[in-house]
């Protein structure tokens, strides 16, 4: 993703009615994107979203959640509808695309659910659309909400037809993971993205451990809590190899 | 209490950076200049009537430069700048912050307590240098003397001094020094209690130990309004009241005129808490970035404008420097859209005076060619505006 502008744009880019202009904040970080402007997806370019035959296997692709989509597009007048559409119409191809082409695990991101939340209303349409977009696909997916308290809505988070959820441990308590994860995976953001401090490793060891052993997951997944283009390459570089050596000696601590 | 200048209605200024010439870039970096650059001096030069400009096509033919003949192709890269702004009509000028690397970096690298940890993304693929406080904050020399001393030889307009704010500043900063807590085995309550307890020491120390001397000798050496540059300001939304405290650190007692700039925002966020910064004379927001393209001065036809009747409320009745040109776009906004974004925003506030025009922020991501036409394009507008109000 490193020649991605933003999240969305590869995916949009050629949609129309015009390309995306509006800058706006992501979020509460110094990055900003550009909001989708989607009237109709007849022509999805789901080839973005291909693994480069560069990229060591397994292989991850990473997309944003229809939800996500949905709420930073500009003027959307019935965002549910959108987020239909742009599951089974954008989401849906792209994420066969990148299945076909390699990609072991599709990493759905979910920041706007745990950062503004979500009204009731909308969970149905929201699971509609995860639905739609997973159903069939030869891949692991896990949707990852970050950039706030995730434990409101793990509840129903759980329901949702994907293989795994995936949590900002900045921003939400260990304590509230809860113990109801025999059937769903879960991916723990146990690296800061957002500074430059990169974590000790023998006490991400034991985050790790420690959730392996309560939480008792599915399948416990190690990522940052977000993406980590806020921090310079280098600092990047560093906490992706640290999360590698968590990995590695965590793996022989839960298998002991 | 700052000062309040007498400044006409409808009063034009840039905001801050322009981009910097190729000449001037590639002098500095002591990359070989071409034909390109040479017509480039040159072609300006004559454009904006740039006294003496033959001297400087001259100096940009006998590399390599060293130190001070870099930092004389420095200046002439401001009197440049200077002449692009005067000359496409602005009432109140600076100089593109052409002695500077960049807002945030040109800062922090006059500072001592912080080291610099390489480039993130800010939009597209347009990224900025980013630094890690480590240590005690202190201004190691004030930054902006020496363009300020040189501009004010040099200007025929009035002078407005952009001054990155302390907020912005530890925003876009890593924090190394005051909150170092990883222990995500803690309670995020806790977490989040010291994480904000760090967050005021690290602002407000900005603002004491490097903003506020800093402005302090800016004063000295006369200058007389200095925009408080703040595009961080609303990045957190729960941190409004640390802002306005770091925006008041910074200037209580000083005397001049001081204004904040405000950037790509939900602006509704500021309220009611900027409502504290009473020594804040002028608000300089960026809107266009939200605004049709269409002509017309209704609620419907200015949808970018809606939030300014927020600040014309404010009980301090500061001025608006309401932002009319997409500086995030080639577009050159025409003369009769320019007029009808200042006419709206006349018809909201009810009083011109409390209205100056400028462009959404700094045009530096833009062209000269571009920026130009936009600010040529902008102070017709505000002609067109006068005209039209009978000023």
């Amino acid at each position: 993703m490193l020649h991605w502008q933003d999240i969305f744009r590869p995916l949009v880019e050629g949609l129309g009615p015009k390309p995306p202009e509006e800058l706006v904040r992501w979020f509460d970080t110094n990055t900003f994107f550009r909001a989708p402007e989607v009237s109709t997806i007849d022509s999805p370019k789901a080839s973005a979203a291909t693994p480069s035959a560069s990229v060591p296997s397994p292989r991850v692709v990473t997309l944003p959640s229809p939800y996500t989509f949905s709420r930073a597009a500009h003027n959307a007048a019935d965002r549910n509808r959108l987020m239909q559409q742009v599951a089974e119409r954008l989401l849906r191809p792209a994420m066969r695309t990148a299945a076909a082409a390699g990609a072991r695990v599709i990493h759905l991101e979910e920041p706007w659910l745990t950062y503004y939340g979500i009204d009731d209303a909308d969970w149905k349409p929201f699971a509609a659309a995860v639905a739609s977009m997973t159903s069939g696909l030869a891949a692991i997916v896990i949707l990852h909400c970050y950039f706030g308290d995730a434990s409101p809505h793990l509840k129903r988070l759980m329901d949702l037809q994907v293989t795994g959820i995936g949590v900002d441990l900045v921003e939400t308590d260990v304590a509230a993971l809860g113990k109801d994860w025999a059937d769903k995976s879960l991916l723990i953001g146990c690296l800061n993205g957002r500074s430059s401090v990169v974590e000790p490793l023998d006490a991400t060891v034991e985050l790790t451990r420690y959730i392996a052993d309560t939480v008792q997951p599915l399948d416990l997944y190690l990522s940052s809590n977000c993406e980590l283009q806020y921090l310079p390459t280098g600092v990047a570089e560093q906490k992706v190899r640290r999360l590698g050596e968590v990995a590695r000696k965590a793996k022989d601590l839960v298998s002991v | 209490m700052s000062a309040v200048l007498d400044h006409k209605p409808l009063l034009t200024h840039e905001i801050g950076s322009l981009d910097k010439p190729a000449w001037r870039v590639k002098a500095y970096a002591g990359q070989p200049l071409g034909d390109r650059e040479f017509e480039e001096a040159g072609s300006w030069g004559q454009r904006l009537q740039v006294p003496e400009y033959e001297r400087l096509v001259d100096l940009l033919h006998h590399a390599p430069f060293d130190k001070e003949k870099k930092a004389e192709i420095q200046r002439w890269s401001s009197l440049y700048a200077l002449r692009l702004e005067e000359s496409a009509g602005l009432d109140v000028v600076y100089d593109g912050e052409q002695q500077r690397t960049e807002m945030y970096d040109w800062a922090v690298s006059h500072t001592n307590g912080f080291e610099r940890r390489g480039s993130v993304r800010a939009f597209d693929n347009k990224y900025y240098s980013k630094a890690a406080v480590v240590g005690p904050i202190s201004l190691r020399a004030p930054f902006h003397n020496a363009e300020f001393s040189y501009l004010v030889s040099v200007a025929d307009a009035e002078l407005k001094v952009p001054v990155t704010g302390a907020y912005t500043i530890a925003d876009w900063s890593f924090d190394e020094r005051y909150d170092r807590d990883t222990d995500l085995r803690e309670p995020v309550r806790d977490r989040r209690r010291k994480r904000e307890a760090a967050r005021r020491d690290f602002v407000l120390e900005v603002a004491r130990n490097l903003i506020r001397p800093n402005l302090m000798a800016l004063i000295g050496l006369g200058a007389r309004w200095i925009q408080v540059d703040e595009p961080g300001a609303s990045t957190e939304p729960d941190e409004l009241d640390l802002f306005v405290d770091s925006f008041n650190a910074s200037v209580e007692g000083l005397n001049a005129m001081f204004s904040t700039h405000l950037c790509f925002s939900d602006y509704n966020l500021f309220f009611p808490a900027i409502e504290r910064m009473t020594q804040c004379r002028q608000f300089a927001v960026g809107f266009a970035n939200y605004d049709s393209r269409e002509l017309g001065t209704s609620d419907a036809e200015r949808p970018g404008y809606q939030v300014i009747s927020k600040f014309r409320d404010l009980p301090a009745k500061p001025a608006l420097g309401l932002g009319v040109l997409d500086i995030h776009s080639d577009f050159i906004e025409s003369p009769e859209l320019v007029r009808d974004r200042v006419l709206y925003a006349v018809k909201v506030f009810g009083d011109p005076g409390r209205i100056h025009v400028t462009p959404d922020c700094g045009l530096r991501t833009r062209s000269w060619k571009v920026a130009y036409e936009k600010l040529r394009n902008m102070t017709a507008g505000v002609q067109l505006a006068r005209r039209e109000l009978g000023l």
